[in-house]
């Protein structure tokens, strides 16, 4: 019998932990698989997750592969499965496929500054970038994160992002004035201008929403950053997550195989069709 | 037709108006004086739905899953134009590569394909030698027949299809001399047949690359109205959309179904936050232009075009697949 890719391997729920509020909120969820099932992943991979009578969704695996005993994911309340999932306890079943897609090429940039540039629930996919070079710190140089949030309420990871302050340079950013906050007021693409990190010997990787992507880039580009040393991950609609089902493609490439990670050089040869 | 006990037959039967493929139990309605069937033979390997497997979960438990693989018995398909093969062959990339599909396989593997060539186009929207295929093509098959004056010429490619020609038997005898001349005729003649040129296949991918974002899109595809037939027929489209269907909430119980799907609806890229990749007429045409004569060429180094004609025949509002090849080869900003 050929190996069925596209039956999912069930996972209990461990962890809930509600990350944001508002309209689109997020909670990040760790899980277990069980019948001693499982897969390994790289950093910036993602997974099928099943709801079992709503569907599946595709997300990002948020924690490093080195954590072995959890994934987690952290999801945004958004269609028919991020919903019924926001409703699901410790202890509730899912099934997950995976791994899925490709990585970041983390190996490629031993002994490289790494900046990552995130917004929002961008933080998820490359937070496991954080996590691995935070764990091999003597492989890299220095280690910056740029992360903004709408509000200070709308920062993931604020406890774990606390944890690293000295180990790894941060620099939040909230939109828009709010009591308390002291740390930068604006967009994450003007906190980089604000910051000026150098592009020597320095790979940037960034996620968020599209827009903040595209100014982020342009800023990098603006601080002297070469295409090929910036990274961002792409998202689109997918159903099967291994190339066939046809519609997350970006010309030629399907982003659930050939991404979702890309050099900016890579992503900028393809039709602006994301 | 001699009775294969060992294989399901599906040969072209006139049913509901059209000609279609169907298990022969009786000959009736049969015949190989069909001109196209409105389906290709993909829809036996890879069905308009199918159950990928079941679910069931009691309140608190863990979810039992139990995969629905196929199962058939062997068959043949009787009478397959060297278009639909070729399509065939297409499709088996899609579902090979990095991953193989366990559900496409299992029917395809059970499969022999017999072929029957186009002596003569059998509709005027053919233009299977314009993407670079001929009407006595083998891409696919496993045994072709063309007809002769008095005979059918039959030649078996595979082990599949040797293993027909043998249980055949006593149907079959030793081509001679004069039958080859004939057959080579016959095949020579049907390239001889006026059919749809597309002007420059070999340009058409660069050609294709260079005017993604020009206003012939918009153009081209104003009248569309998204019924996406022409997706629906076509022998190399493969597209599908994956669902939960639940018959019973209490214990949950319920089905993983893939059917079909097609890029020329507006929510088969919509994400859930309301943005959409290809938000009109003009994307999605372009998309299925794109993909058949640049995207699949540039990964698979052929197009993903067999020239069946299904499209240009069946769309309700006229578009036209060779009719936007030769105009976006044609076009000068």
């Amino acid at each position: 019998m050929l190996n069925n890719i596209y039956l999912p391997k069930m996972a209990r729920i461990v962890r809930v932990k509600q990350e944001t509020g508002g309209p689109r909120p997020i909670k990040s969820f760790r899980t277990e698989f069980v019948n001693g099932d499982g897969f390994d992943h790289l950093p910036g991979q993602c997974a099928m997750i099943s709801v079992f009578g709503k569907g599946e969704a595709m997300i990002s695996i948020s924690s490093a592969p080195h954590l072995k005993d959890y994934k987690q994911f952290s999801i945004v309340k958004t269609g028919r499965v991020t919903t019924a999932l926001h409703g699901m306890r410790e202890g509730d079943i899912i099934g997950l496929r995976g791994p899925l897609g490709n990585c970041f090429p983390i190996d490629d940039w031993k002994g490289k500054n790494i900046i990552i540039i995130g917004g929002g629930c961008g933080l998820a996919p490359v937070w496991p970038i954080l996590q691995t070079t935070h764990a091999n710190k003597k492989d890299f140089g220095d280690l910056t994160l740029f992360y903004g949030g709408r509000t200070s309420g709308d920062i993931l990871y604020r406890d774990e992002i606390e944890e690293l302050r000295g180990e790894v340079n941060i620099q939040l950013s909230v939109d828009a004035e709010e009591p308390g906050w002291e740390e930068y007021v604006g967009f994450v693409p003007s906190n980089l201008l604000d910051k000026k990190p150098s592009p020597d010997n320095t790979i940037a990787i960034t996620c968020g929403p599209p827009m903040m992507i595209k100014f982020v880039i342009k800023n990098l580009q603006q601080l002297g950053f070469a295409d090929d040393r910036i990274y961002t991950t792409v998202e689109n609609k997918m159903k099967c997550g291994i190339g066939k089902c046809g519609r997350c493609n970006i010309g030629k490439d399907y982003v659930c195989m050939k991404g979702p990670v890309y050099s900016w050089a890579d992503l900028k040869a393809l039709p602006q069709e994301y | 037709m001699a009775k294969l006990d060992s294989h399901d037959v599906y040969m072209p039967a006139f049913v509901d108006d059209n000609w279609n493929y169907v298990v022969i139990d009786d000959a009736k309605a049969a015949g190989l004086d069909f001109a196209k069937t409105i389906h290709s033979p993909k829809n036996i390997v890879f069905p308009q739905r199918e159950v990928m497997f079941t679910f069931e979960q009691e309140k608190g438990g863990a979810p039992v899953i139990a995969q629905t693989i196929p199962d058939p018995r062997p068959f043949v398909v009787f009478g397959v134009r060297s278009c639909d093969a070729k399509g065939l062959t297409l499709t088996d990339i899609v579902f090979s590569k990095e991953y193989e599909d366990p559900y496409y396989w299992a029917r395809r593997n059970k499969g022999v394909f017999v072929g029957l060539s186009c002596n003569e186009p059998p509709d005027r929207t053919c233009f299977c030698v314009s993407t670079g295929g001929s009407p006595h093509g083998e891409d696919g098959l496993d045994i072709q027949m063309t007809e002769l004056a008095d005979s059918y010429y039959v030649k078996s490619f595979t082990d599949k299809g040797k293993r027909i020609v043998e249980l055949g038997g006593s149907l079959f005898s030793a081509a001679a001399a004069k039958d080859k001349n004939e057959l080579e005729k016959v095949h020579a003649a049907s390239m001889t047949h006026q059919q749809r040129p597309i002007n420059n296949l070999a340009g058409a991918p660069a050609k294709l690359k260079d005017m993604f974002t020009a206003p012939f899109w918009d153009e081209k595809s104003k009248a569309c109205i998204q019924c996406g037939i022409c997706t629906f027929l076509c022998p190399t489209c493969h597209c599908f959309d994956m669902n939960d269907e639940v018959s019973s909430s209490a214990p949950l119980k319920g089905e993983r179904v893939r059917t079909w799907d097609t890029c020329q609806f507006p929510d088969f890229t919509m994400h859930s936050s309301g943005h959409n990749p290809r938000p009109d007429n003009a994307s999605r045409l372009r998309q299925r232009v794109c993909h058949k004569f640049q995207y699949f060429f540039e990964n698979h180094g052929v197009h993903q075009c067999t020239g069946c004609g299904r499209c240009v025949a069946k769309c309700p509002v006229g578009i036209d697949i060779v009719a936007a090849v030769n105009g976006a080869n044609d076009y000068a900003e």
